[in-house]
């Protein structure tokens, strides 16, 4: 059963599943916005109907459709001519895009030890390889270099990660994905990380970030109006490199750590938000100064995202704070750790249970009727049920940890950025970036001065 | 005046389809006396779409029957890949015939 406005969506997503004859029942308009006795027309009047004769009636004979082969030329002409025709193809984002000839592919394909072949795993919704070749020719037209191979590869090995739930990736949010960027390698391939990191206008920043969504377009096969079925949606966003400089300086771990590796791998973390904002002028000379404020911030980013905490997603909501270098610097100062900021937000950041109940039950029509009844059963921690009080504060998250921090942004201002978190439907996963573009530079190097001696 | 627009031999950028067509389940011939089951997203009003369709198909199939969403838990969220893949079993088990999910909106 599908309201009207996603029968678009059933019949793109059918097909990348294998059934697409599946029989479809229509539920009329969209049930959230109707009375009980409209529900009811609807329901009787359509939907029951349908699913009678699509419970009887055999459906129709499918059949699969042609497409090029994975290493075809599906175009040759000039730049404009190979435009138009990935455009009018729903091949390109709505903006030129660098032309992916065999040359410039193969250049991408030096910068990695892994077959052309290698599928990395198979995408939702379409149900498409994740190939190293794929990866190679999409790095071309968002305008990667060709040195940023192993970035892009790890990438797309973390989009492939079930945790991740790509095949997510068209809900109604329109939640876009950050990628978080440590080690090394940002200052190896000159990523911003200092004031305006996320800002468009760095090479590596914003082409990377372009290649993610033409990715998820290309060989996942989010395209709006078919299977991305956002409301509003969002940009693509630009990488954002950790400033680790910072972080050392501190003492304090880079969230590569947070997310299971050493300190100084090259990682790449992926996480999809909702929606965001900045937090101005944090001022204060200590913690206990600064930190009600940005308490308060995180708590504003959050309302039906709440179901990811209790409900729909049960304890997958992981909140991100960007701190500017000096609100970091104030903090660990006083001798606090990145642990001791996070159990300070777990702690001050909360809602009233009151509020908690009417944002998932009595606004949204979450599937969360009653956080006492959750704790009974066991389904949610007892922080959420430690008196019948409705004005108790409870917390947006199931543990500290569930915050993750990142070091970032101009270092000369006193400012963070909260972003809102899509829970279970994006949830962060981080991969190690195989090798640094600097051992593949030195062996593209020494294979061109083979060829070179006579 | 002479072109600057180049020329490219530009390669497809999607990869091919990992997903053959499957075949779809024989019909009923009837929904009197069979066994259905009611799969939910636990949003977007399912409990009471499901209520509306009990009401009205056990009017026209008096012997009809349910087994309700909440046999089987949540197919979008936490556990859904839990959910999901533990039905073919739980359709045995019940003795399904039939299932109907949502919902899609």
């Amino acid at each position: 059963m599908v309201c009207d406005g996603f029968l678009g969506l059933a019949a793109s997503t059918s097909v990348g599943l294998g059934v697409p004859n599946i029989a479809i029942a229509t539920v009329p308009g969209h049930t959230g916005v109707q009375s009980k006795e409209e529900l009811r027309g609807n329901i009787l009047g359509v939907t029951m109907d349908e699913i009678v004769d699509n419970l009887t009636r055999e459906p129709e004979t499918a059949t699969q459709e042609t497409e090029p082969g994975a290493y075809d030329i599906v175009v040759k002409g000039g730049f404009e001519e190979v435009n138009r025709y990935f455009y009018e193809h729903a091949l390109s984002d709505g903006l030129p895009v660098v032309p992916p000839t065999r040359e410039r592919v193969e250049q991408f394909l030096r910068f990695t030890d892994r077959s052309p072949d290698e599928v990395l795993g198979i995408l939702l919704p379409d149900s498409r390889a994740a190939t190293i070749w794929s990866i190679a020719v999409n790095g071309v037209m968002a305008g990667c270099r060709p040195e940023y191979m192993p970035v892009l590869v790890a990438l797309v090995e973390a989009m492939a990660d079930p945790y991740y739930g790509v095949e997510h990736s068209g809900n109604t949010p329109g939640g876009e994905t950050l990628i978080v960027l440590n080690g090394p390698i940002i200052k190896e391939l000159g990523f911003n990380y200092t004031q305006g990191v996320m800002r468009d206008g760095f090479l590596p920043n914003t082409s990377v970030g372009r290649f993610w969504r033409l990715y998820l377009r290309n060989v996942a096969g989010f395209l709006p109006h078919k299977n991305d079925k956002a409301t509003f949606g969002n940009t693509w966003r630009v990488v954002v490199a950790e400033n680790e400089d910072v972080v050392k300086e501190l003492g304090w771990e880079p969230l590569s750590v947070d997310m299971g590796y050493a300190a100084g791998d090259n990682t790449v973390t992926i996480s999809r938000f909702t929606g965001g904002n900045h937090i101005s002028s944090i001022s204060g000379s200590t913690p206990e100064e600064m930190l009600p404020y940005l308490a308060d911030a995180v708590v504003r980013q959050y309302s039906w995202q709440l179901m990811f905490t209790v409900g729909q997603g049960m304890g997958t909501l992981r909140p991100l704070v960007l701190l500017g270098p000096i609100i970091a610097r104030t903090i660990a100062r006083w001798g606090w750790s990145k642990q001791q900021l996070k159990q300070y937000l777990y702690d001050h950041a909360r809602l009233p249970a009151r509020q908690y109940e009417r944002i998932l039950r009595d606004w949204t029509m979450k599937p969360t009727w009653n956080l006492e009844e959750e704790v009974r059963l066991g389904r949610v921690p007892k922080a959420f049920f430690e008196s019948s009080d409705p004005k108790r504060m409870v917390p947006l998250v199931w543990e500290p940890d569930d915050y993750m921090i990142v070091v970032t942004g101009d270092p000369a201002r006193n400012s963070a950025y909260v972003f809102a978190h899509n829970g279970v439907l994006g949830y962060p996963v981080a991969r190690k970036i195989s090798a640094p573009p600097a051992v593949f530079r030195r062996r593209v190097q020494k294979k061109e001065e083979h060829v070179a001696t006579p | 005046m002479a072109s600057n627009d180049g020329y490219y031999e530009a390669l497809w950028p999607r990869s091919p389809r990992q997903v053959q067509l499957k075949p779809l389940a024989k019909r009923l011939d009837t929904l009197e006396g069979k066994t259905i089951a009611q799969l939910w997203d636990f949003v977007f009003r399912g409990d009471e779409v499901y209520a509306l369709l009990e009401e009205g198909l056990r009017a026209r199939f008096p012997n009809i029957r349910w087994v309700s969403y909440k046999e089987f838990g949540n197919t979008h969220g936490g556990e859904e890949r839990e959910v999901v893949a533990s039905l073919a079993r739980r359709f045995k088990e019940l003795k399904v015939d039939a299932a109907i999910s949502g919902m899609g909106c």
